[in-house]
């Protein structure tokens, strides 16, 4: 699959769910957790991933499903009975089940837009559901090299936790690589980008992992 | 045809014509005429009927201009402007700065006129700055078509800064301030509505100026927003460029549902831009003098450790607070002397002074003492930048003091910025400094800011730098 196979296609045109952005992140080598998509009209029935499991609801249309009970983490039995729960709760969506990725430590967000004056740009910052409360984030513009990529993350409040602070072992490169990567992926994207948040991205095992995403392209 | 010699015939016209040249002196074509007149040899004034104006013999017809005139300046009404600028064109003349109003500014029918200007623009290849531009003053030959008060004869001496401005009054405002204190302007240029040169076209030329060494923007919309940025990037490899970009525009998602979208904000994709660039950002008027003075004269430090002198203990507490204050530009700490600074530093004070930073010279300095200090911390090696406040209001300080300074500060390779504050004699005493080749302000946040602006500008080059080792 290429970027265009992936466009093309998308289950609603120009509105990637989470397991599509996925997809597309692991074209990008971006590490993301091991999981399976039930379609809304599938009978699930069991699966191979390791417990604990995370079950979201995966759903275009849905943005803030943590909000409306759309999330169930750390489930290590019955799992048939909280995906057919979630199936009722969202008719007509389709579940996602992925292995929960125990990751401690703060989340970061990547994120990326068009600027009418400039064209794409890149943010990172501390992540996940109080990011725009924090406003901890900086922006520059797509492509971005790695050298640009560190700089910008060593300008976040959060910076000392990249480099070591209380004995943090979160690697500032390899979160640059992946700034860069996405700063690729909206490269590639071209004039069908518009906006993306990776978020919340953290740190487990010695890899930068994308537990969510979501992106709108014209 | 490059940008250099393309607007050779703005910055160095052979001969100039006036459109709207007039003998009443409440119209802008007279104001510029009685300017030009004293430093354009081939001057020619056009209007309609007037035989004479101002002594010059005048021409009626565009038509019956000589040949080969390098620049036209149009100061009649727009929709006459248009038709004059299409008979310049037609003549040949190279450029024309359109200072006429009513244009894009209005709407409607004005940008309907704006519209034919880009017209006449295309089908000739004649080159404009405008409409509504306040043209452009150039200190080395006088050459100056601003038609309201902007520090001219302050400015007259010239210096390395090119001021480029979209408005036309912040610009002369803040050099009619800057210019109270001292400011070295290589070139002002008013863009107005751009229909033709913009800012872009303006940093090509004034980035291969040798007599240029710092650039100033006042920007509300940058034209081809990327182009300009990439250029930008390649001058301030040689350059410090300084844009005070005002007008927050949202980032204009259609519908913002993304976290990044509502975090961009107002303008943070502007601050990360420019930092990416090499870029320094000023946020008004004052700022933007402050920056691009201090740029253009100063020499750039090698790291960050500020070194205070001061005969007000207060001040120098003031300022010591100001260094260590957080700041979103770039960290300045207060340097840490070394033992051997400190023994001489107790040896050129007195007994009461303080030897550690900041230096507390008290109120019973004298020039030796003020100039003494100033050597032994700049011998330091643990210090980058000097801040030296200055008090004439002490007893024991003369007026000779800004030249001792001014000797000191060039007998090292580190930048040295002076305070000075003395009721109504401060600007007075300001200009000194800028005169003897001293930056220094009237206020203490003034002065750290200085600094801020050149560890700024060090950081921007170690980028440059580091982007290769990737």
């Amino acid at each position: 699959m290429n970027i265009n196979n992936w466009i093309d296609g998308l289950n609603i045109s120009g509105k990637p769910d989470e397991w599509e952005m996925k997809e597309l992140f692991r074209l990008y080598n971006i590490f993301t957790p091991k999981g399976e998509l039930i379609k809304y009209d599938d009978q699930f029935k069991d699966t191979n991933l390791q417990n604990p499991l995370v079950v979201k609801v995966c759903d275009p249309e849905i943005l803030h499903k943590t909000d409306i009970g759309g999330v169930k983490l750390n489930i290590s039995d019955n799992i048939e009975f909280v995906v057919s729960e979630m199936k009722s709760m969202f008719p007509g969506s389709n579940i996602l089940i992925e292995e929960m990725v125990p990751y401690s430590g703060i989340e970061f967000i990547i994120g990326a837009l068009v600027d009418p004056d400039f064209g794409s740009a890149l943010m990172v910052g501390a992540g996940g559901i109080l990011t725009e409360l924090y406003k901890d984030v900086k922006f520059r513009l797509a492509p971005i090299s790695k050298a640009e990529a560190i700089r910008m993350l060593k300008e976040l409040t959060v910076a000392d936790i990249l480099q070591g602070y209380r004995g943090s072992q979160m690697n500032i490169t390899s979160l640059a690589e992946l700034i860069v990567s996405v700063g690729d992926l909206v490269n590639d994207l071209g004039q069908n980008f518009s906006q993306l948040d990776m978020n919340p991205v953290v740190f487990y095992e010695g890899n930068w992992v994308a537990l969510d995403g979501m992106a709108i392209l014209k | 045809m490059n940008i250099t010699e393309e607007l050779k015939p703005l910055f160095y016209p052979d001969s100039v014509a006036l459109i709207g040249a007039s003998g009443n002196p409440a119209k802008v074509g007279n104001r510029i005429l009685k300017v030009l007149q004293k430093t354009v040899k081939n001057l020619y004034p056009v209007h309609p009927v007037d035989k004479e104006v101002l002594g010059l013999p005048v021409i009626n017809r565009i038509e019956d201009l000589p040949d080969n005139i390098s620049l036209a300046v149009i100061t009649i009404a727009a929709t006459p402007a248009v038709k004059a600028v299409r008979l310049c064109a037609e003549k040949g003349i190279k450029i024309i700065v359109i200072v006429s109003g009513g244009f894009g500014e209005v709407g409607g029918e004005g940008s309907d006129l704006e519209d034919e200007l880009r017209e006449i623009q295309k089908k000739y290849g004649t080159r404009m700055l405008g409409p509504n531009s306040l043209g452009i003053f150039l200190p080395e030959t006088g050459l100056d078509t601003i038609f309201v008060e902007h520090g001219d004869k302050a400015l007259s001496g010239g210096g390395g800064i090119a001021f480029i401005t979209q408005s036309g009054s912040v610009g002369t405002e803040a050099l009619g301030l800057a210019s109270n204190a001292g400011y070295g302007m290589r070139a002002f240029v008013g863009l107005g509505n751009k229909v033709d040169l913009t800012e872009t076209d303006f940093l090509e030329y004034f980035a291969k100026d040798s007599a240029t060494n710092c650039l100033a923007f006042y920007s509300e919309s940058i034209d081809d927003g990327k182009i300009f940025l990439e250029r930008a990037k390649e001058a301030s490899k040689k350059k410090a460029v300084v844009i005070l970009k005002a007008g927050r525009t949202e980032a204009g998602q259609t519908a913002v549902s993304s976290h990044t979208g509502k975090l961009a904000g107002s303008d943070n994709v502007v601050n990360g831009a420019f930092r990416q660039y090499g870029i320094q950002r000023a946020y008004d008027e004052e700022e933007i003098c402050d920056a691009s003075k201090s740029l253009s004269m100063l020499k750039i430090p090698k790291g960050n450790k500020v070194a205070v002198i001061s005969a007000a203990g207060g001040y120098g507490v003031m300022c010591t607070d100001y260094i260590e204050q957080k700041d979103s530009r770039i960290k300045l700490h207060l340097a840490e002397f070394s033992n051997e600074t400190s023994e001489r530093l107790k040896k050129i004070n007195l007994p009461f002074a303080s030897s550690k930073n900041p230096v507390d010279i008290t109120a019973s300095a004298d020039d030796e003492i003020y100039v003494d200090t100033l050597d032994a911390v700049l011998r330091d090696s643990g210090v980058d930048i000097v801040i030296c406040l200055t008090f004439f209001t002490i007893p024991a300080v003369t007026k000779d003091l800004v030249k001792k300074i001014s000797e000191k500060a060039f007998e090292y390779d580190k930048p040295v910025i002076t305070f000075a504050q003395y009721g109504p004699f401060t600007y007075k005493y300001l200009k000194e400094f800028y005169d003897s080749g001293v930056v220094g302000f009237s206020s203490v946040y003034r002065t750290v800011r200085a600094a801020r602006f050149l560890v700024e500008r060090a950081d921007i080059l170690k980028t440059f730098g580091e982007d290769n080792e990737y």
